[in-house]
């Protein structure tokens, strides 16, 4: 703005200029290089990540949207579904998945997949994370890179067991898949250690084939002598010792389940893929012999003509009485065509158990057979069991059988020679069972059970038991009607008054007096025996045991029954008729002369009889304490009791025959003389 | 600036032999090398300093195509479980549009669209005819341009902003969660880049090419 130079660029502004062009050129171009660089390592990285696309099959694609829905390994997601189209038939469906570069790899054929969805099973709900995110496809492999592929069916349901899980897979196989489903637990003690799966019908033979998979490190729990058993639903036995219920986990009521145990020791490792039986219980896994021995049983065949009824699978084997196997199959074979039919039983033997060792080997079992064989070892079936309605193999050694040998060319198993069975009743020997005891006489013997409860009540409550005090009553009754006729014989003779009746009477008098002395005198025998009966029963130790007691009161009673005591009032009776008969006669005959002597015969004997019958008092006080004190002995056993109930009665009929001994003696002590002379 | 008509031309500093200040606009003799009052380097305006407006303008160019394929902004509703949806820049117009917000989709385009793709042919523009001849007319509405490309520049960065305030904002953990795209920081280095491009202009440049009456039209070609 001042004066005008000359306008002309200085030679600085050019410097300047070209030191900006060259400092210009190399530093700023650098940023859009870099830019360009990164955006393209950028959109290079992007590219070359963008992974590998593989194919799936599916039935369907529930659930999964292109562009959305994820392919996940281990629950982290490692691709895309990018499109989803159609098998060429329609029947299928195929999603494209993308895959991360870096498992893509990995992905080889032994790859599975699978749509996750959310599930309801016995086991419990799975996969309820899907409700909301909405299904996605799981896939699975392991490190191991075999054969790449890239196309892959998918699988109807996620498998129960990864590939590389750590454990060991065995085969079950079982008569009948019955309450067993896909993925039941496989229970050891309890404990849930693996599981069940891949349940198929075996190809060759009549069985159902399960996998399980015992998972680490629980299977090497797993030998050659394990045994596996049902544990599905809840079984109901009635036994000797009542009913049992067992119920195991409701996990198990509703999906089944098996469980196993080692219950012996010596077994090998087993390798994955060993075949194991399953058993229907756990007591019949526990009874089997086979699977309790290691090593490998032998098979041997046995053909037989006879009917197999009864023969079950799993009957035993018997040798020399000891339990050596069991009978595995049971088949009808035929010898060749058109030839007998026949049975052929599979049996299966321990070698351990024919006392080879524990390391016995089949081998070594057969030809041990072969060798017993040789000396007449036979097969043959026989009954079992205490009802003999079941059937059992014997091994038995048969003396005089024809030479045979062990049929080593058969198929599929050796066929050891048999023999025929006792066992022609067998099939009728159920029946037969049932006929016997039906033919038990159980009427009979309740018959004659009622019979003699019948005759016991009988003698117990019979007249004559109970006519026995009766008995005595009436004889002193009869007693004392014949001293009243003493006494009608003396008033007629009083009145008559005739001295030769008078004499006679008096003779007769005097033999009839001489008789009731003979009479009186035993009476103080007898008396004496009722004393000393009396002292035997006072001097008893009533404290001692009952039996005692009951035998002094049998001895009581029989001393009242005995011909002793019967005869007392049967003399005094026959004395009287016979005197009565003599008063008669005396009545007729002339006997004043000898009437003094007889009549004092007559007090005599009167004297006597009195002296006699005093003692009666004391006897009956005796007998009355005796009767006292064995009541109250008697009490002490108490009211109910048999023993005292029959003592009572004793007591009572003793009590009884007392008082009419003690009449009797009052009648005769009273009037002495009246007893002769009806005075 | 220039106040007369027609035949006056304009003296231009370069024609005055002096050397302005891009800082403080002080003008100095040619031969200065520094702005004494605010202590800048003095340069001459020199059409090779077009160099570094090309440079940038190219970085931010190569920036925006990323911004463009990637997605801006990712969105995820109940982590990821619901599906996280990803949008580019034209798919959240779009989507925009879907749902009828169509004034918000017009702001979005136009910020994200059309002002960084109007602000890269105006500075290519501006480069390409900085120093040619041209007549006092269009020298002005090239500086009106330039003006406009220099103010505008720092609101093109309204969708980052939106990203970074809404990717601030919405983070409600399970429920949902807003993260920035690749696109994002694309974006804002294109936008950057245009920037630096736009102030690396040196909008003396736009005088250089002023018919001269008096002198030789070779003085403005150098």
């Amino acid at each position: 703005m001042t004066d005008t130079p000359p306008l002309k660029p200085a030679s600085p502004v050019r410097k300047t200029a070209a030191r900006a062009a060259q400092a210009g050129i190399n530093v700023i171009w650098l940023v859009p290089i870099v830019a360009l660089i990164v955006t393209l390592g950028i959109a290079w990285n992007a590219y070359a990540d963008r992974g590998e696309v593989i194919e799936v099959e599916f039935a369907d694609a529930t659930g999964v949207t292109p562009g959305e829905t994820a392919l996940r390994f281990r629950e982290i997601t490692v691709g895309q579904v990018e499109s989803v189209s159609f098998t060429s038939d329609l029947s299928r469906v195929v999603v494209k998945i993308r895959v991360d570069k870096d498992v893509a790899p990995y992905i080889d054929a032994e790859a599975s997949f699978w749509i996750v969805r959310p599930q309801v099973t016995a086991q419990g709900v799975t996969r309820l994370d899907t409700v909301l995110t909405g299904s996605f496809i799981e896939g699975y492999w392991d490190a191991n890179v075999t054969a790449p592929q890239d196309h892959f069916v998918g699988l109807d349901r996620a498998p129960l067991i990864r590939v590389d899980t750590p454990g060991t897979q065995v085969t079950l196989s079982m008569e009948n898949a019955d309450g067993i489903s896909e993925g039941a637990p496989v229970l050891y003690r309890g404990v849930q250690v693996g599981r069940m799966e891949n349940l198929r019908l075996a190809d060759t033979e009549d069985q159902v084939i399960a996998d399980a998979f015992i998972e680490a490190p629980h299977d090497k729990r797993l030998t050659t002598s394990t045994v596996f058993w049902d544990t599905s639903g809840f079984s109901l036995s009635l036994g000797a010792s009542g009913v049992s219920f067992n119920v195991n986990s409701l996990s198990s009521v509703l999906q089944g389940g098996v469980a196993f145990d080692t219950l012996v020791s010596g077994g090998r490792p087993v390798e994955p893929g060993h075949v194991y039986v399953l058993q229907p219980d756990e007591e019949t896994a526990r009874n089997d012999i086979l699977a309790s021995e290691s090593g490998e049983p032998l098979r041997i065949a046995m053909l037989i003509d006879d009917s197999l009824q009864g023969l079950a699978k799993g009957a035993d084997v018997q040798f020399q009485g000891l339990r050596v196997g069991q009978v595995t199959d049971l088949a009808v074979t035929l010898d060749q065509p058109g030839g007998d039919i026949r049975q052929a039983v599979t049996l299966a033997i321990s070698p351990a158990r024919l006392g080879l060792g524990a390391e016995a080997t089949p081998e070594d079992a057969l030809a041990f057979l072969q060798q017993a064989v040789a000396d007449g070892l036979r097969a043959r079936v026989a009954s079992a069991g205490f009802l003999g309605t079941s059937l059992k193999v014997e091994l038995v050694e048969i003396p005089d059988a024809e030479p045979a040998s062990i049929d080593l060319d058969a198929e599929p198993n050796p066929i050891i020679p048999s023999v025929a069975g006792d066992l022609d009743d067998f099939s009728a020997s159920a029946q037969g069972f049932m006929a016997r005891i039906g033919n038990l006489p159980f009427e009979e013997v309740l018959r004659s059970a009622t019979d003699m409860m019948n005759s016991i009540t009988a003698i117990a409550s019979s007249d004559d038991t109970r006519a026995i005090p009766e008995a005595l009553r009436q004889t002193l009754d009869q007693t004392r009607g014949a001293a009243t006729d003493i006494g009608t014989m003396a008033r007629d003779l009083r009145d008559n008054g005739t001295a030769e009746n008078i004499a006679r009477l008096v003779n007769e008098a005097a033999a009839a007096a001489e008789a009731v002395k003979l009479a009186a005198a035993d009476a103080p025998a007898m008396v004496e025996q009722i004393d000393a009966a009396a002292a035997a029963v006072e001097e008893f130790n009533f404290s001692e045991i009952s039996a005692q007691a009951e035998g002094i009161l049998a001895d009581l009673r029989a001393m009242l029954g005995s011909e002793d005591a019967e005869q007392l009032p049967r003399n005094l009776s026959d004395t009287l008729e016979a005197a009565s008969g003599l008063l008669n006669d005396l009545r007729d005959g002339d006997a004043a002369g000898s009437l003094n002597d007889a009549l004092d015969s007559a007090s005599t004997a009167a004297d006597q009889v009195a002296q006699s019958v005093q003692r009666l008092p004391q006897l009956i006080q005796r007998l009355e304490a005796t009767a006292a004190r064995a009541d109250g002995v008697l009490a002490s056993y108490g009211d109910r009791s048999a023993f005292n109930t029959e003592a009572i009665n004793m007591l009572r009929e003793l009590r009884r025959a007392t008082a009419a001994f003690g009449s009797l003696a009052r009648l005769i002590e009273r009037n002495p003389r009246a007893f002769i002379l009806g005075r | 600036m220039s106040e007369d008509g027609h035949p006056a031309p304009i003296l231009t500093a370069h024609r005055a032999g002096l050397l302005g200040c891009r800082s403080c606009g002080r003008v100095w003799p040619q031969d200065r090398q520094t702005c004494d009052r605010c202590g800048a380097d003095l340069v001459p305006p020199d059409r090779r300093g077009l160099q570094k407006v090309w440079a940038w303008w190219a970085a931010g160019l190569i920036m925006y195509v990323p911004a463009n394929l990637f997605p801006m902004m990712r969105t995820q509703t109940f982590a990821g479980l619901q599906g996280s949806s990803e949008a580019t820049i034209l798919q959240g117009v779009v989507e925009l549009m879907h749902y009828g917000n169509y004034d918000i989709a017009i702001i979005v385009f136009v910020a994200s669209v059309v002002v960084p793709v109007a602000k890269f042919l105006a500075i290519a523009w501006l480069a390409m005819v900085a120093g040619r001849p041209a007549t006092v007319e269009q020298a002005h509405t090239r500086l009106k341009i330039y003006e406009v490309v220099e103010f505008i520049g720092r609101w093109s960065m309204i969708d980052v902003f939106v990203v970074a305030i809404l990717s601030a904002l919405v983070q409600l953990g399970f429920v949902a969660s807003i993260h920035p795209g690749p696109a994002a920081v694309s974006f804002a280095l294109s936008v950057a880049f245009t920037m630096l491009s736009a102030q690396s202009f040196d909008p003396r440049l736009i005088w250089r090419g002023l018919p001269l009456r008096s002198r030789t039209a070779t003085e403005g070609q150098d």
